[in-house]
């Protein structure tokens, strides 16, 4: 327990995630809602809370506020008490280093007042954006046994990913020997996971030292390995940057499959039920009598009385009469009226589907969203948050309908494939 | 300046007897037996005071109040935590002069007399924690103040054949479908004359309460307010009236009853809405926040059930309500039933009209309950702990006690039968 005492957290939340679109319009991408009744960073948050640590710096920078919102008081995850507290840190300006935070280094080193004002041993670096279990304290014992300055955290990935990641060779003892921030040639599987335990005086050394220095992977890692003890610690099992619409869509549906495995119960996830809005005073999900559910997560506070299936559905979710939702992600409130169908779509919170509408329809490999064919060519359409969809409209696949539309925007009831709204 | 210190102190007689509900009340009050698929029989009262603006609350409780105590917490789940907010759970204590386990609902309330006059509230509403209902309390206030009432009674109008069963009213006209003066009182009569049954929520003038409890503890040997209180403050000529209710209200004495009221809450109409009631409960107890959206498998199918956060469902479920916890495997058919905490139903295994406690393991291919009509049959009750071997056959309305050795189990139960 009081070696736990001496280590702090900084959990990097700023990140825009700009991929995510729509979904990232109004919140930060840790915060979007993930698995029904969790949010991106309940993930991180748990996985600290369940490894006994209890010190928390969260890096915030980009629309925070929902970000804060949800992290109240920390209570949560069991973060509040004598030794125990979740802070928020957000940029600052100051008489110097007055900026917003450039990149991950930066955003540490902004907070030196916060790490010196809270003495540990070691510093525990990860970000709020993954979905995965780890326990942190067992990579701690691995970061003392090794004697490590640095501890990376690393996992094998497909070689066609490596380009989105550090990569790194390890020798035998599992001391990173090279390193390439994103190489577009693999010459390895191995990745960082973005999880970093430094030595406290290490990594206030480091940052002192070379203060033009912004991230911790392409800046920091390549020099530390040359001459500092740097180690990658192995893990093995679930862990997904659900930093793409697709990436995102993939991952729900993880959650569903039978005997996946993938469970955040679990994995003792925790959300903050109270902080979503409404407090959490929803009811049991009804299944009316007629409704046809298969294959599909469904939350709290559901009505369901059309067809679901496999689908997430966060709570307070209705699908009416005759209505049908398939292989989607619904966010909190939607409201799927009679005979509307949405096939292979993300809803953000509280959009309205009119009767008869018709989300999703056509070939599911239609051509990419014209304006960002980089964030929609696998056929999903996104609806974001609070956007009313009249009843009868046609919108195809892989479009975009920008938060809060009123219905007039959808002057021709058809939306075709690849348009934004 | 608007009033921040509450005008009224709600006092809840949580004490439950012990036999009420066979053996679901067998380790806890009968307020405190889940209901609704993630709530207690309490949340319903405590959610109603919410709703009234009645946050400065006491909780008498006695038999084996831990789970009410650990229900409870800090109040927090009902907004009773603040500066004129909160609740108070008052078990009997020991003190000067008496020191005594409450000897009657009217003896919870006289033994704690000093909690109510440190508060010193206008009114003093006492209400039974044991009802499933949905009433704005504030409602019943009002009219007490405007009759200047000592005593105002809750009251529901009930079949003159049930009447016997209740604590009843003859309730006269003077505000018509509101209320009226009650002229006459008798309480569970075997010849019941008027049928407006008191619904145990009492508003009283505090001084009037104080005079007569004192008075009861003074004189009597039996300390109830139906079968005490009322008649004496009648017989001293108090300003008694009755406040006409007439929504839902489930009072469940009966396993029979309690399976109804439970299917009160299916159906396309539902009697009972909790959302629309606005029922909240304490997630922190049995940790029901941690649990993660219902997971239905490829083949299930549901319907007309309510199925709360942390349940698996991969076969069929039918006309029931599922509490966190519950898994029923693939071929399980759930039907007419009501499963608490943390069950399993195993793979092809068949329950037709069964309460079943928590913590309850249904092993493969068991039968549970006779097939057909669920209002033709008696429900079969299992209390909580018990290991239902593979292939077991338990007809209907048989009672399983809580915690039985696997040996008590490995047989054919036929219907009607009570294994303890």
């Amino acid at each position: 327990m009081k070696e736990h005492e001496q280590t702090l957290v900084l959990l990097l939340a700023g990140g825009v995630g700009s991929r995510l679109n729509v979904l990232v319009q109004t919140r930060a991408k840790p915060a979007v809602a993930f698995g029904g009744i969790y949010r991106i960073i309940d993930f991180s948050l748990s996985n600290v809370m369940n490894s006994g640590l209890s010190q928390v710096g969260v890096l915030t920078q980009y629309k925070p506020l929902s970000l804060m919102r949800h992290l109240g008081t920390g209570d949560a995850w069991d973060f509040t008490g004598r030794r125990r507290g979740v802070k928020i840190l957000p940029p600052r300006t100051g008489s110097k280093d007055s900026d917003w935070y450039k990149g991950t280094a930066d955003a540490v080193r902004q907070n030196i007042d916060f790490i010196r004002s809270h003495p540990s041993k070691e510093v525990v670096i990860l970000s709020g954006d993954h979905i995965y279990r780890m326990d942190l304290d067992d990579m701690l014992q691995f970061h003392r046994r090794k004697q490590a300055d640095l501890t990376v955290a690393m996992m094998v990935v497909p070689r066609e990913q490596i380009h989105q990641f550090g990569a790194g060779i390890t020798n035998d003892e599992g001391r990173i020997v090279e390193w390439e921030e994103k190489p577009p040639v693999p010459r390895t599987d191995l990745a960082s996971m973005g999880i970093y335990v430094f030595d406290t005086e290490y990594l206030l050394r480091l940052l002192a030292e070379d203060r033009e220095a912004t991230d911790f992977g392409m800046h920091f890692i390549p020099k530390a390995i040359e001459r500092d003890n740097v180690f990658a610690y192995p893990f093995h099992g679930y862990w997904r940057d659900v930093g793409t619409i697709q990436a995102y869509w993939e991952a729900n549906m993880d959650l569903l499959r039978e005997d996946s495995g993938i469970s955040p119960e679990a994995w003792g996830i925790r959300p903050n039920l109270e902080a979503d809005g409404r407090p959490a005073d929803r009811p049991p999900a009804r299944f009316a009598a007629g409704s046809t559910v298969r294959g599909s997560m469904v939350s709290a506070g559901c009505v369901i009385e059309g067809e679901v299936i496999n689908s997430m559905l966060s709570p307070g979710v209705r699908v009416a009469r005759n209505a049908t939702v398939r292989d989607s992600i619904i966010l909190h409130d939607c409201i799927i009226e009679e005979g509307a169908c949405v096939d292979l779509a993300i809803l953000d919170k509280r959009v309205v589907v009119g009767g008869g509408a018709d989300i999703g329809c056509g070939e599911r490999d239609a051509k990419p969203n014209t304006q960002y064919p980089k964030h929609l060519y696998t056929g999903i359409t996104l609806i974001g948050k609070e956007a009313v969809i009249p009843p009868g409209t046609k919108v195809g696949r892989n479009c975009i309908v920008e938060p809060g539309r009123s219905p007039d925007g959808f002057a021709t009831g058809k939306i075709p494939c690849g348009e934004t709204v | 300046m608007k009033k921040l210190k509450p005008r009224t102190l709600a006092m809840i007689l949580a004490g439950g007897r012990v036999d009420e509900l066979n053996v679901l009340t067998a380790y806890r009050p009968k307020s405190a037996v889940p209901f609704g698929g993630f709530a207690r029989v309490i949340d319903f009262p405590l959610s109603n005071l919410m709703h009234s603006g009645l946050e400065q609350v006491a909780v008498l409780s006695q038999y084996r109040s831990y789970s009410l105590i650990n229900h409870i917490g800090s109040g927090a789940a009902w907004d009773m935590l603040g500066r004129y907010r909160g609740v108070s759970i008052l078990p009997p204590s020991k003190g000067y002069g008496r020191s005594d386990w409450y000897r009657g609902s009217a003896d919870a309330v006289f033994q704690n007399l000093d909690f109510a006059q440190y508060h010193d509230p206008e009114e003093i509403l006492i209400l039974s924690g044991d009802h499933i209902y949905s009433m704005d309390y504030q409602e019943l206030i009002d009219y007490h103040r405007e009759k200047d009432a000592d005593l105002t009674i809750a009251c529901l109008r009930v079949p003159m054949e049930t009447a016997h069963r209740f604590g009843v009213a003859e309730v006269d006209d003077e505000d018509g479908a509101r209320g009226g003066r009650i002229v006459q009182y008798k309480e569970k009569p075997s010849r019941p004359k008027f049928n407006w049954a008191s619904m145990t929520i009492f508003c009283f003038k505090p001084k009037a309460l104080y005079e007569v409890l004192a008075a009861n503890a003074r004189e009597d040997d039996s300390f109830e307010f139906g079968r005490n209180i009322i008649p004496r403050m009648l017989y001293e000529q108090r300003r008694v009236y009755g406040y006409k209710f007439d929504g839902y209200w489930g009072y469940t004495r009966t396993i029979e009853e309690f399976w109804r009221a439970n299917m009160d809450l299916l159906g396309e109409n539902p009697k009972i809405d909790i959302d629309d009631w606005g029922i909240r409960t304490n997630l922190e107890h049995r940790s029901i926040r941690d649990c993660q959206p219902l997971k239905v498998g490829n083949e299930a199918v549901i319907q007309d059930s309510l199925i709360y956060n942390g349940c698996t469902v991969e076969g069929t479920v039918e006309r029931s309500i599922l509490f966190p916890g519950a898994f029923v495997k693939k071929g399980a058919v759930v039907r007419d039933s009501v499963l608490f905490f943390n069950n399993v139903v195993g793979k092809n295994s068949r329950l037709e009209k069964v309460v079943s406690d928590v913590n309850v393991t249904v092993g493969d291919e068991v039968r549970i309950g006779e097939e057909g009509d669920a209002a033709a049959k008696e429900a079969t009750v299992v209390g909580w702990n018990n290991l239902i071997p593979d292939q077991t056959v338990i007809g209907s309305d048989c009672t399983l006690y809580p915690t039985l050795t696997p040996e008590k189990l490995a047989r054919t139960i036929r219907s009607g039968e009570i294994v303890r």
